[in-house]
């Protein structure tokens, strides 16, 4: 066997022959109307257990202990609310024309008013006060979804579905975060498996990822243990050996001149290869359970440490985030905004995405926003300002100099493509310097600055 | 297949010739092929799809919306345009 048959076994005919004869009756009977009632019902328990567990870790944040009662409010609160608004999907065409236009924006705004009550009544009473942030903490993870769901019946797509098909995403059996792993019913019918062959190619392609997935860890257990020194199986098996670089935030909490510049440097590609594979170890499970259940999903990572340009890291290294940021705000403001002027068209569109959007979805799920704690809101999102800012003007310029690449320009030479990729890095590792943590806006500049021998 | 149908696959072929990739003949293409996928153009190149579909077709994104995946294949375009000029897919 070469290593391409090993790389791609899930590609090889004997590979899917040995696993659909082994799996061949349970692979007929998981035809894809079969597998939906299963997903469906696995999907109604998800429903139950996720806000649940969300509201006991807001109750150790919040200061209360919930009940029960408190669990049974919220669950059927938000059914009833997800209820409601899949129903006003089903018959989009007779809604308010302004319900019609910015679905989204109405959506988004039950999340709101939840909100303002919360910080104007500030209810005391533990039922009430349990319920309305129980309610709270959990709408961020259904307000993408329902995206979806509303974006679909906003294009017509809904015609022959029914609750059952959009369950099994707006609660999703195959878990994940905020961010839709999957997308909504338009992308997960596009790659659902048809027929016994498909599923199992499917399924040997999850398996597929649990591997990558597992081959990630591992490389973040040798980021972590060899280059920063943290005590891991990895490191313990070899031995111990590291120079034991302080981890990036570190250093910048530290100062200029607390640690040479080569530690700074490798600290800062460090930290973005430890990310990446954090990343991959992550969504291949995620992505892997989709694939288990028949949908052959697009990888979320997909080897970004080889991207050419930034907006091509940035479509490789979290895909569907991305897909989240291009559907709710990058597509409907290209579609609204300065039609007639290219340029601010684009520059509008990329901002309102990899700026504002992703401002926004890191705001409405954070702490402190729900409890109206200002102040710790700006301090939570003062870096994370800077390194939108960074990501969306670079995503800007790099697709407008791709645009201007004219379309059958020659491939580049290999010099040319290292140099390309490590300057992909070298941005990413750079405003990775504004990601998190608790350091002023001029610590981090005293750091990047104290790199290239200033400071 | 109808003559204005066939005259619009032209016309996109004919717009998608002037987008791709070196090396990729389009007409090696089935309607179901993933454009981005099959390499014959990158991700970006679906918002100068779009911006031709408004000014070719006369379709306006702002009232129906748009899926990158509706875009993604010959086919899923025609079927767009079919579906804003009010006829049903041939």
């Amino acid at each position: 066997m070469t290593w391409d048959q090993l790389r791609h076994f899930h590609r090889q005919p004997q590979v899917i022959g040995w696993w659909m004869q082994h799996l061949g009756p349970v692979l007929h009977w998981l035809a894809p109307q079969q597998r939906r009632i299963v997903l469906a019902g696995a999907a109604v328990l998800v429903a139950i257990a996720r806000p649940t567990m969300d509201l006991r870790k807001a109750g150790t944040r919040f200061g209360f202990e919930p009940g029960w009662l408190e669990a049974a409010l919220v669950v059927l609160l938000l059914a009833a609310w997800l209820w409601g608004w899949y129903r006003a999907a089903q018959r989009f065409r007779s809604l308010p024309a302004l319900v019609q236009r910015h679905p989204l924006l109405c959506l988004h705004s039950g999340f709101w008013a939840l909100l303002l009550v919360l910080w104007l009544a500030r209810p005391g009473t533990p039922p009430v006060q349990g319920t309305l942030v129980g309610c709270a903490v959990a709408m961020p993870f259904l307000l993408w979804r329902l995206g979806y769901l509303l974006l679909a019946a906003q294009r017509g797509r809904l015609a022959g579905t029914s609750l059952r098909d959009h369950l099994i995403y707006l609660w999703p059996p195959w878990g994940g975060t905020d961010t839709p792993y999957g997308k909504g019913h338009d992308y997960l019918k596009s790659v659902q498996a048809h027929d016994a062959e498909a599923l199992a190619r499917s399924q040997l392609a999850g398996l597929k990822l649990f591997v990558l997935a597992a081959v990630c860890a591992i490389g973040k257990d040798l980021v972590e243990g060899l280059l920063f020194g943290e005590d891991n199986g990895i490191r313990r098996a070899l031995g111990g050996v590291t120079p034991g670089i302080p981890m990036l935030q570190a250093q910048i909490e530290a100062g200029p001149g607390a640690h040479p510049v080569w530690m700074g440097w490798l600290a800062l590609y460090g930290e973005l290869f430890r990310l990446v594979l954090r990343m991959g170890a992550n969504g291949h499970v995620i992505v892997g359970c989709l694939r288990l259940f028949g949908f052959h999903a697009f990888r979320n990572t997909y080897k970004p440490l080889l991207a050419e340009s930034i907006v091509e890291f940035w479509n490789r290294y979290y895909f569907y985030f991305k897909e989240l940021l291009v559907n709710t705000f990058f597509l409907p403001t290209f579609t609204r905004w300065f039609r007639r002027h290219p340029e601010l068209r684009l520059c509008t569109a990329v901002f309102a995405a990899a700026f504002l959007g992703n401002l926004y979805y890191h705001a409405i799920k954070s702490v402190p926003l729900v409890r109206g704690d200002w102040a710790a809101l700006a301090a939570m999102f003062h870096p994370r300002l800077t390194y939108c800012f960074l990501l969306a003007a670079g995503i800007w310029l790099s697709m407008r100099r791709q645009q201007r690449r004219p379309g059958q320009s020659a491939p580049r030479s290999l010099p040319r493509r290292a140099l390309a990729i490590f300057g992909v890095w070298t941005f990413f590792a750079v405003i990775h310097v504004w990601h998190r943590g608790e350091a002023s806006f001029g610590e981090r500049i005293g750091f990047v600055t104290s790199l290239i021998g200033f400071g | 297949m109808n003559d204005s149908r066939e005259h619009q696959r032209q016309a996109l072929l004919g717009f998608l010739r002037s987008i791709q990739k070196a090396g990729r003949p389009v007409t090696d293409l089935t309607d179901s092929d993933s454009l981005v996928a099959s390499g014959l153009i990158d991700s970006l190149a679906i918002l100068q799809i779009v911006t031709w579909l408004e000014t070719t077709c006369g379709i306006d994104f702002a009232v129906r919306g748009v899926a990158p995946e509706e875009l993604a294949t010959i086919g899923g375009i025609l079927g767009v345009i079919d579906q804003e000029s009010g006829r049903s897919p041939a």
